[in-house]
């Protein structure tokens, strides 16, 4: 492959003839309307040709301030707010929240709502996974794995819904607990006071069938070569970039990054009885991304299938007063999403509403390397990056 | 019985059977992707329009695609960019004018037929490249780029893969290499076996054929011109309405006519073991058809299955590859031709 | 609070080690987290220091917090008469293999809101300083591009800061005529079918 040199000028000499190419760089401008940009992203590449000499991405395009509209609602109004900033897994974004609230209060969620809790993240975080693995495909060229997966994710859904009455946006969760009646309101019946019935059943159908999307997705997706070649050696993060720039989540562990915020933050909800399993790969490019959450799908399969077996009877609801005042303070607390590290920032004032909320999202740190990445790629592999980050444009504008 | 009707009314005679033939069968084409599209992706695909099985999808596509408005962005080069689409279908509906689907029906029995073949078939990238410049649109741009790169890499072993075809043959008249594929090859217990070339001889050429012709199709893996994740959809982004429809329908089309080709080059064409003259008059065009839809469906199950292979790497398959592998081909060929 | 009195100590132990490397002088470590206060000039060598004695690679993120009197939505800060008006800088930092993290903190004066970037230590803080800039008015001097990540480089103001009006507030006041739902009460609650 020849190189441009600064000037955009190279030099070919063949034989007795000596030419002077000189390539001008041309702006092309990738989003905010582009198939693979998931969103409204905006990538300003400089290109020669088609490979990329400088990169800039431009977010902003569905910044909706959550931050600050967090500064004028209450506590429970928030989570309304927070499980739309990743859509893909809206409840996983509740649980650092409410544990934030919870931790600040001094109210303990009751064990039953905490298992339950756990067992709706890693439903999420299977959710999450299978719209990665299906449409890191598509971005790709093969439309078929899209299907398949969304096939077998809707069973999934089905169990999220019913427990919480939300597909993508549940908010279940209450300071003290999970909320304790699908329906409410005053024309609504109450028609749930707990897990619907038939729930374990569900969940177990619903693992199996995650199970099945796993290995077809292995035998169409994975061992394909034309797969591999477009994804081996391709947007290659290091170990130190990863953890420089923020990196989270399977992107890191693809870098052989081995944090995983259950592991490490035992008291955010109750991982510590389970046996799983922390996956890392040591290439950090494209293709090991994709195998590090497939290789995840299956950990969290067995893991809700542990879960599932130990939900505590009691109460799904502590004690709180009827007008939640937080204690002035503040507090960060951190929690495995799907997509990285989502963790909170609360500062009270012992109001009923918080002083500040910083919200760290995983997709917003995670797509930051990708003006260093992208240099030097072909168009091609920009896409084949990009979609190998796993990244939702509301986690990165927020 | 030919020789009395008058010329010019053969000539429109011609042109139906050829026009009709080609959007008849690429308006089936268009709905048997969508059907075996939705089986492989376990959906179940058209379902309402027309009642039964939603067979007048296709159709109602068209009728919608008539309605749209014809839009030239203001930055295109007009003329270059209205043109392009009708460039781009003539290239492709020129092709059947050679191929036999009967023992008599082939609008042009040309000694040369396959060189109009490789020649007339190049006509439709050129289509491609004017749309890709005249859109004024970068996407366009790089879309039509790559079809130029990707025609000069998979001609010649499209070209090179039927020189053996023509050496073993003995002719380039497709009508022909034919009734070539019909000569009987051996004698087994008093039955005259003939094989197509597939089964005789030119099985790497068949493969090697078959990829060349995907990759002019620009269908998936190397659907890279139209590359929808990465160039919205390349050469084709700013067209809508009509001139979209006949991209639509030209790339259809295309395919109709490679298979056509490989069908007559490598499966024996019209011809079937066992019929005689007279049966291939009437057979001929449904067993043609039976085939051309054989290989059809090959490319379909490509495209749902794989994924986009990258620049660099359809470049490398063609010239370290494929190229290489025909030149062995004709070799072969031609060594099995001196000895037998 | 709810960390049991053990965790705190190790936590507090923590804290206060960590301090001493990055020489730093206050700190606390209330309801698990860990503030480590530093001065602004000391603000880019206490990053190098946590980064290279700390042992704390991972950057999770870098923003801030306006302490101000004027507010003009939501709910002020407690005893804002006499609170001294300024910007928290804030900027959290982990350990990629243990639990060790901490938020390095400095305090800047409302009039000089100026702070070193610590975009040669951290290349993820790029994009945070960027956020930070633009939100509160804070200048990074030593950032390679300190431009507007969100917003049009036209906009006026700085959305994070207390003194900015929200639209939406202003339009329609809060919280209305309904108030906050009344909790449902907690003796409805039975135990599920299972476990």
């Amino acid at each position: 492959m020849t190189q441009l040199d600064s000037r955009g000028i190279v030099e070919v000499s063949d034989g007795g003839v000596s030419v002077e190419l000189k390539g001008e760089a041309m702006t092309l401008n990738i989003g905010p309307q582009h198939p693979s940009t998931h969103g409204v992203l905006r990538l300003v590449a400089e290109v020669d040709g088609e490979r990329i000499s400088k990169l800039d991405p431009a977010i902003g395009y569905m910044h909706r301030g959550k931050e600050k509209l967090s500064e004028v609602r209450t506590y429970p109004q928030i989570t309304a707010l927070i499980n739309r900033i990743d859509w893909v897994s809206g409840f996983a974004n509740e649980v650092a929240f409410i544990r934030a609230v919870e931790k600040l209060t001094g109210i303990e969620p009751t064990e039953r709502a905490q298992m339950i809790r756990l067992i709706l993240t890693e439903l999420t975080r299977i959710s999450n996974h299978l719209v990665f693995a299906s449409s890191y495909p598509l971005e790709l060229g093969a439309a078929t794995p899209l299907m398949w997966a969304f096939r077998e994710r809707e069973h999934i859904m089905d169990v999220i819904e019913s427990v919480t009455g939300g597909r993508f946006h549940p908010n279940f969760n209450r300071v003290g607990g999970v909320k304790p009646a699908a329906g409410g309101g005053k024309t609504q019946k109450k028609v749930s006071l707990d897990l619907p019935s038939g729930f374990y059943a569900s969940v177990e159908n619903a693992m199996d069938k995650a199970e099945l999307a796993c290995d077809e997705l292995d035998e169409l997706v994975t061992g394909n070569e034309m797969i591999q070649i477009r994804t081996k050696d391709v947007g290659i993060i290091s170990y130190e970039d990863a953890v420089a720039y923020g990196i989270s989540g399977p992107n890191a562990r693809a870098s052989g990054v081995p944090t995983d915020l259950r592991k490490l933050e035992p008291d955010v909800l109750p991982y510590a009885g389970l046996d799983f399993d922390v996956i890392t790969r040591e290439n950090g490019d494209s293709f090991d991304r994709y195998l590090v959450r497939i290789a995840e799908i299956r950990e969290s399969i067995k893991i809700v299938r542990q879960a599932v077996n130990s939900v505590p009877a009691g109460p799904l609801q502590a004690k709180v007063p009827r007008v939640l005042k937080v204690p002035a303070g503040s507090i960060y607390v951190r929690a495995e999403n799907p997509k990285g590290e989502m963790g909170y920032y609360i500062v009270s004032q012992g109001g009923r509403v918080p002083y500040r909320v910083k919200i760290r999202s995983a997709s917003f740190s995670n797509i930051s390397i990708m003006s260093k990445v992208a240099v030097g790629q072909l168009i091609p592999d920009l896409v084949a990056t990009m979609g190998s980050l796993d990244f939702v444009l509301g986690d990165v504008d927020r | 019985m030919i020789e009395n009707v008058p010329f010019a009314l053969l000539l429109g005679i011609k042109v139906l059977v050829v026009l009709g033939l080609m959007l008849g069968v690429s308006l089936v084409l268009i709905y048997a992707e969508l059907k075996w599209s939705a089986h492989i992706q376990s959906r179940v695909g058209p379902w309402y329009v027309g009642g039964r099985w939603g067979w007048a999808h296709p159709l109602a596509e068209a009728v919608k695609f008539l309605q749209k408005e014809d839009l030239v962005p203001e930055e295109a080069d007009d003329k270059v960019f209205r043109l392009a689409p009708y460039v781009m279908l003539a290239g492709t509906v020129a092709t059947f004018v050679v191929i036999p689907i009967g023992p008599e029906w082939v609008a042009r029995n040309l000694d040369v037929g396959i060189f109009y073949l490789l020649a007339i078939s190049s006509l439709s990238t050129l289509g491609v490249l004017m749309a890709g410049w005249g859109s004024g649109n970068k996407y366009s741009l790089i879309g039509g780029v790559r079809a130029g790169a990707q025609l000069i890499a998979y001609e010649l072993p499209l070209v090179l893969a039927l020189v053996a075809v023509a050496i073993q043959a003995g002719t380039l008249s497709l009508t022909g290499i034919v009734e070539a594929q019909a000569t009987p090859l051996f004698t087994i217990g008093g039955v005259d076996i003939a094989l197509p070339y597939v089964l005789s001889g030119q099985i790497i050429g068949f493969v090697i054929f078959v990829i060349a012709s995907l990759a002019e199709l620009n269908r998936t893996p190397f659907d890279l011109p139209l590359a929808e994740s990465e160039l919205t959809m390349g050469y084709v982004t700013e067209y809508s309405g009509l001139r979209f429809t006949m991209f639509f329908l030209g790339e259809y089309a295309g395919m109709v006519s490679m298979a056509a080709i490989v069908s007559t080059v490598y499966l024996g064409g019209y011809w079937m073991p066992g019929l005689s003259d007279s049966a291939l008059d009437i057979a001929g065009p449904f067993i043609l058809l039976a085939k051309i839809f054989f290989v059809l469906f090959l490319f379909i199950w490509f495209r749902w299955t794989w994924p986009r292979i990258r620049e660099d790497q359809l470049q490398g398959l063609a010239w370290k590859w494929l190229i290489p592998l025909t030149l062995f081909n004709i070799i072969a060929t031609a060594t099995l031709k001196v000895v037998l | 609070m709810t960390d049991s009195p053990s965790e705190t100590t190790e936590l507090d132990a923590f804290a206060g080690e960590f301090a001493a490397k990055i020489g730093a002088e206050r700190w606390t470590a209330d309801h698990g987290t860990v503030h480590v206060y530093v001065d602004r000039e000391h603000w880019l060598t206490a990053a190098i220091a946590a980064r290279d004695e700390g042992e704390l690679d991972f950057f999770s993120w870098l923003s801030a917090v306006d302490w101000s009197r004027e507010v003009a939505v939501g709910e002020p800060a407690e005893d804002v008469d006499n609170l001294e008006e300024r910007y928290e800088v804030l900027c959290r930092l982990s350990s990629s293999t243990n639990s060790d993290a901490v938020i390095l903190a400095t305090v800047l004066d409302k009039e000089e809101a100026r702070l070193d970037s610590l975009t040669p230590v951290y290349a993820g803080a790029a994009w945070h300083e960027r956020e930070t800039a633009e939100m509160f008015g804070i200048d990074f001097p030593g950032h390679p591009n300190l431009i507007n990540l969100y917003l049009p480089e036209a906009f006026e103001g700085h959305p994070l800061r207390k003194s900015f009006a929200l639209g939406a507030r202003e339009v329609k006041p809060w919280p209305g005529h309904v108030d906050v739902e009344d909790m449902p009460s907690t003796e409805n609650i039975e135990a599920g079918e299972g476990s």
